[in-house]
């Protein structure tokens, strides 16, 4: 038998962007333009360096141990009871995070294109399909989201035509009155919407490269696609409606695709939103299997039945999925689940960072 | 048991061993002090081969052995019973001299085969027009002829504890993946079944259990398309009594290639290969989008359009997915009828079923129009995809997709489109993945598109080819 475990850099590009990308297409920029308003463009910039910043950390602390995921090194950075509760922590957060899709997704799909369906059916679907395709390998995973890109490129050319509708570029007019306090401050939720990248610590040894500086290009090209999407929707936003209507349209990607009048789609809207699904779906399916393999790793021996453990955190998000069917809940969930991103993704992987440095110069002493 | 000398025992003996066969015979000749008995399957051998070359020999020649008498290819000596009884049963001759306890076996048997014809399940317009027959020797002289090196590696199993199938397995030695190889070899090796029909049996025996509706092994009949695959790398997998060859590993996108893409020019054969996985993905998703579309999003096609779809639906009774339904049932109906009737009545069939059902089914207010062209347009999309086997897949799809659709409309069709996804990328044939995607450079090449011969520099990736460069320098 042939096996052949690794993915290729293309492979590991399109899960990057794929996972970065998510819900949060239909919201940009609205929440990265509280402060900073018009100029919510930048600070979507800003958002996609610091995300660059928690890449190269994370990739400094992948080249410290290139044979092995995080799940495995954490023991030697920092013992074995804390590393198990580490990779508990990592486990819900992954799992918290495709929760959050899921229903954030199922909550739009309700609300714009399936009126009559139950709420929990429709989050009950999403994760039978996540979990279907989360229980298969990480080369199938690849594959699987190789060919969900296309879908992308699809979705990514339905709003670069829709945009180009009338529009003002004086909307963008003056640049940078609201001062760089406001828009690095708005930075900050740009910054969630770009968490995905983290995956890494999981893939760093699954990918089949020749030098180990190709793996951080390939991040850095799928973060620079992901930020280049996110400044277009938000430039295309922003050309077309003003700071006062960005105030009151939470999806302004939505009225946009709306009001594009094709004459071969009448309205572009629910095409976009059916083919965003498969999009959505391959961030709900990453973490649910980045949550799989944390869990795998919590007690003393590696758990070894993938499928079982996946199975299991789907059913387990699906319960707890079905009891956010209204909006308002979900935008509890969500300010919780962004300040638990910036922990997870950001300051943990830094702090280990600094202990595997220190212990290195220890040991060397 | 052996030979005795006497041969009115032997043929007693030799009697027994074929259960009293009617067909069982035997003839007596003599020279000289010499007398000869012949005995011989009169329904397996060729009578002009054995008056010509074992008799009229036997006959001239006085003193000399029998080896230097006969002029036959295939011969051998034994003292054994049961080595004479096969022999017998293979159509060869058996020859004792009287006084001999030995039997002298001469080959001779009748061969009856359907000449080489033109490939009649798989047609293409460019290319050799030469097909497999029934016959293995048949099938693998013209391998032979047409990979003229050493290198082609023939090896013979035998197949079936009661039927002795013959099984030729066909690989080039110095490309073909040693561990497939040697891994296929254990698997048609450890087969142990009575009976083998082929190639249906070896295809499945040889997979591991995995539940798909997808065929894992190209059935071909062509003899180029055979040999573009070993210049590949893959396993050919030829059974005697059977005109179809299991090709193996295989792609998905292997089942959408066909010999005329590589004989046409690049752009056109690149449409065309295009077209056809269209066809693939109309064959069983149109129905549903059709279903989806009438039934959750008339929203999404223009005003006029949707105003046409209403007009059509408006007197139908039963709702689209029963529909579509009804309709592909019908569809299927009648292809299994065409495929099973003699060809002048399945004609008739066609003119029944196309016209007549078509048209009165839609002015009994039964089914819409729009639904028709629908069915009909999936069903002869159906026909664009060379593979059979794949086409029956196609087929199948279609009613889960329909049913989804219904259920959740557009989103129903993409989730089925995601699970269809998983479930080939989850699919392998030996570790080696049998989907891979179409997205990435060196694959695009042979996929979705056929590209200038001259770029396909690389042997396909599933085929895990000891040498994977094909093309060195594409100027002459």
């Amino acid at each position: 038998m042939i096996h052949l475990k690794k993915i290729s850099i293309n492979q590991l590009i399109c899960l990057v962007i794929l996972t970065q990308v998510g819900v949060s297409v239909l919201e940009i920029p609205y929440a990265e333009s509280r402060r900073s308003g018009y100029d919510s463009w930048m600070s979507i910039l800003v958002g996609g360096l610091f995300a660059q910043i928690a890449i190269i950390v994370i990739y400094q602390l992948g080249k410290r141990y290139p044979e092995q995921s995080l799940q495995q090194y954490i023991f030697s950075i920092i013992g074995k009871p804390l590393g198990s509760l580490v990779n508990l922590l990592f486990a819900l957060y992954c799992a918290q995070s495709s929760l959050i899709v899921v229903i954030s997704y199922a909550n739009v799909l309700n609300r714009w294109v399936l009126f009559q369906t139950p709420f929990y059916v429709l989050v009950g679907i999403s994760v039978v399909v996540a979990a279907y395709i989360a229980s298969s390998t990480l080369r199938s995973i690849s594959t699987i989201t190789q060919s969900i890109l296309s879908m992308f490129l699809i979705s990514a050319v339905i709003i670069l035509i829709s945009g180009m509708g009338k529009g003002d570029w004086r909307h963008f007019m003056p640049i940078g009155t609201h001062g760089i306090g406001a828009i690095i401050k708005d930075a900050v939720p740009a910054f969630w919407a770009y968490a995905g990248y983290e995956l890494l610590l999981y893939v760093f040894p699954f990918v089949k490269c020749n030098k180990k500086k190709d793996i951080f290009i390939a991040m850095s090209i799928a973060n620079g696609l992901t930020t280049l999407f996110y400044l277009l929707i938000a430039i295309i936003v922003t050309y077309n409606f003003s700071e006062s209507q960005l105030n009151t349209i939470t999806e302004p990607m939505v009225y946009i695709l709306r009001k594009f009048r094709w004459p071969v789609v009448q309205s572009l809207d629910i095409l976009f939103m059916t083919l965003w699904l498969s999009i959505t779906t391959v961030t709900v399916y990453v973490y649910l299997f980045l949550s799989a393999r944390y869990f795998a790793f919590i007690g003393r021996k590696e758990i070894r039945k993938h499928p079982l453990l996946v199975w299991i955190i789907g059913i387990l998000c699906f319960t707890v999925g079905i009891w956010f069917s209204d909006r308002q809940s979900i935008f509890k969930f969500s300010a919780y689940h962004n300040k638990a991103t910036m922990i997870m993704v950001a300051i943990v992987p830094t702090i280990f960072l600094l202990i595997s440095y220190v212990r290195d110069k220890v040991a060397r002493k | 048991m052996k030979a005795d000398l006497l041969i009115e025992k032997n043929e007693k003996s030799l009697r027994e061993l074929l259960f009293n066969s009617s067909d069982f015979k035997f003839s007596d000749f003599g020279t000289g002090n010499r007398s000869y008995r012949l005995f011989y399957l009169e329904t397996m051998i060729e009578s002009a081969k054995v008056q010509d070359h074992i008799i009229r020999p036997l006959l001239t020649n006085m003193k000399g052995s029998v080896r230097e008498a006969v002029s036959i290819l295939d011969y051998s000596e034994t003292d054994l019973l049961l080595d004479a009884s096969k022999a017998l049963v293979e159509g060869k001759t058996v020859v004792q001299i009287n006084g001999e306890a030995k039997f002298y076996l001469l080959g001779t048997e009748l061969i009856k085969e359907r000449s080489v014809n033109i490939p009649m399940n798989e047609r293409a317009l460019r290319g050799s027009h030469e097909a497999l027959n029934e016959n293995i020797n048949t099938n693998l002289n013209m391998m032979r002829k047409l990979i003229e090196t050493p290198d082609l590696v023939v090896k013979f199993f035998q197949l079936g504890r009661r039927s002795k199938t013959k099984v030729a397995i066909l690989y080039l030695n110095s490309l073909a993946n040693e561990v497939v190889v040697a891994e296929f070899e254990r698997r048609i090796a450890n087969i142990d079944i009575d009976y083998v029909e082929a190639p249906g049996f070896i295809q499945e025996l040889i997979e591991k259990k995995k539940f798909t509706l997808f065929p894992k092994a190209l059935v071909t009949e062509r003899t180029d398309r055979i040999n573009s695959y070993l210049m590949d790398g893959k396993i050919a997998i030829m059974t005697d009594g059977s005109p179809d060859c299991l090709i193996v590993p295989v792609s998905f996108w292997a089942f959408f290639q066909s010999p005329d893409d590589y004989q046409i020019g690049w752009l056109i054969g690149s449409a065309i290969r295009l077209l056809r996985i269209l066809a693939f993905i109309l064959a069983f998703s149109l129905p549903g989008i059709y279903v989806a579309l009438v039934t959750f999003d008339p929203r999404i096609v223009p005003f006029e359009i949707a105003l046409t779809l209403q007009s059509s639906m408006q007197f139908i009774a039963l709702p689209p997915v029963l529909e579509a339904i009804l309709m592909l049932l019908i569809l299927e109906i009648l292809r299994e009828a065409t495929v099973r009737l003699p060809s002048p009545i399945a004609q008739t069939i066609g003119v029944v079923g196309g016209i007549v059902i078509g048209t009165v089914v839609v002015q009994a207010n039964l089914i819409s129009n729009m639904m028709v062209i629908v069915v009909a347009l999936t069903g002869i999309a159906s026909f664009n995809i060379p593979s059979y086997e794949m086409s029956s897949v196609a087929r199948l799809l279609t009613y889960p997709f329909i049913v989804m659709a219904s259920i959740f409309g557009l989103i129903g069709l993409e989730i089925s489109f995601l699970l269809l996804l998983t479930h080939l990328s989850r699919l392998d044939t030996m570790g080696i993945p049998y989907f891979y995607s179409w997205f990435t450079a060196d694959t695009i090449k042979d996929t979705l598109f056929r590209f200038p011969i001259r770029s396909l520099k690389k042997r396909p990736f599933e085929s895990m080819a000891k040498e994977t460069t094909r093309l060195k320098n594409p100027r002459g």
